[in-house]
């Protein structure tokens, strides 16, 4: 099967191997991701003044082109996720910014194109399970913390899951022969671009998603969102340095872990990118 | 005590107006507060902002706590008065932004940082917090 894809900004600088991992582990599943032909940068935030339109073009004409291509448009950078989800439902629900939005872009966009995010492609998946069973199984008993951060779930009305209580990573690690702890933290935000203007917050946030998450046995975290990969990643890194006796715990992204059990060959994945070594880890694995 | 003059009918017509959101419907629970992720850097509780806007203090918009929000959207999803906090927060960003005052320059982006983060934190923190 072929669907329309947008990889986003990030995934084509620092995030590389989200994307590389997200178009190998999906092929595996016999879906292949086909980009765009252009696209430019979502935005990365949604505004979330009533009155910024400019805020929402890009994700409106990215929208309007993939409604050219398809009837469904995948990505899987949470950011971009949050942004074309929300600005889809705006162009579906709100006429008024519907009429700006398509007379500044000389289009007819009405919100038709269905966004839908690489979780839910594996969630609906047929070939998961029987694609897991061609794997290795190395990936057996690992203990694994999904962490979902905000902008997968929030604001409710674009969530992938049920916005307190979700299931679909767990779900997915399941099938994979891992195990999902259970923490609390794991909607939690990481602190998000704070890291910018406040480090100080983010700092903290690690600490506490980390301790949560350690608390609870996790060998290895896993997110779709290289903002929450970067924070957790640099800071753990961090504290390392400065105090021997931190444990850090590596943080993949979940298509890498998804690719490994499906067998993509490790030179796809990009493990070697993350500055908490998740390979000593995963040695079991034909790294 | 606080009092209210023209202004304050100002201001609150304006957070109305770009949030979307009525502020007099919030009962000061505090659920916002006790949720939020930035609340220890905070100079005023989400609770207080919101407070502030219903009576039109312009201390609303010159708190840290609008600046030090992540937009994590806790607040706006916990809200039992089913009210957006983040929008308010937001409209009193955007107030600010318009008339040029901002809270990250470029320039005091740490050198050691801007090579390093995703572009999307870049994308994102100057569109939240520059103008
Ligand atoms: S959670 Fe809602 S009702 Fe409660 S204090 Fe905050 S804004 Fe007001
Ligand atoms: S959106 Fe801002 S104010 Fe609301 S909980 Fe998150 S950090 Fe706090």
């Amino acid at each position: 099967m072929e669907m329309p894809y947008f990889p986003g900004c990030t995934l084509y600088r620092k995030a590389e191997n989200l994307d590389a991992s997200t178009r190998s582990s999906l092929a595996a599943l016999g879906v292949k991701l086909i980009e765009l032909p252009r696209w430019t940068c979502c935005g990365a935030v949604v505004p979330l003044a009533r009155d910024n339109y400019m805020g929402m073009v890009a994700a409106a004409r990215i929208l309007a082109d993939a409604a050219k291509m398809g009837k469904t448009l995948a990505t899987v950078c949470s950011f971009c996720y949050n942004v074309l989800k929300q600005v889809n439902y705006v162009m579906q629900r709100d006429p008024e910014a519907r009429q700006k939005l398509n007379n500044y872009l000389e289009e007819g966009y009405r919100g038709e194109v269905r966004v839908i995010h690489a979780l839910e492609i594996c969630r609906q998946n047929p070939s998961l399970r029987a694609a897991k069973d061609r794997g290795s199984g190395y990936l057996r008993g690992l203990k694994v913390a999904c962490y979902y951060g905000c902008t997968l779930l929030r604001p409710a009305a674009v969530a992938l899951d049920d916005a307190e209580n979700p299931a679909v990573m767990e779900e997915m690690v399941a099938v994979l022969g891992a195990e999902a702890v259970a923490y609390p933290l794991r909607t939690a935000c990481c602190g998000s671009y704070q890291v910018l203007h406040e480090g100080a917050l983010v700092a903290q946030k690690v600490r506490e998603i980390i301790a949560s998450a350690s608390a609870a046995g996790a060998e290895v975290i896993i997110t779709s969102c290289p903002l929450c990969q970067f924070n957790l990643d640099w800071w753990q890194e961090r504290f390392s340095r400065e105090d021997g006796g931190f444990r850090p715990v590596p943080v993949l992204y979940f298509t890498q872990l998804l690719g490994m059990a499906l067998g993509v060959p490790p030179g796809d994945l990009g493990l070697e990118r993350h500055l908490v070594d998740p390979r000593p880890l995963l040695s079991g694995a034909p790294l | 005590m606080f009092l209210r003059s023209k202004g304050s009918e100002e201001l609150i017509g304006r957070v109305k107006e770009i949030s979307g959101q009525d502020p007099h419907l919030c009962m000061q629970c505090g659920t916002c507060g006790g949720n939020c992720t930035a609340r220890e850097f905070m100079d005023f509780l989400p609770r207080q902002v919101v407070r502030m806007v219903q009576l039109g203090d312009a201390r609303a918009l010159r708190c840290r706590s609008i600046w030090i929000c992540s937009t994590c959207l806790l607040c706006t999803v916990r809200c039992p008065r089913g009210i957006d906090v983040a929008r308010m927060m937001e409209a009193l960003r955007v107030i600010n932004l318009r008339r040029g005052r901002e809270a990250l320059p470029v320039a005091k982006i740490p050198a050691g940082l801007l090579g390093q983060v995703p572009q999307m934190a870049l994308v994102g923190g100057l569109r939240k917090l520059s103008a």
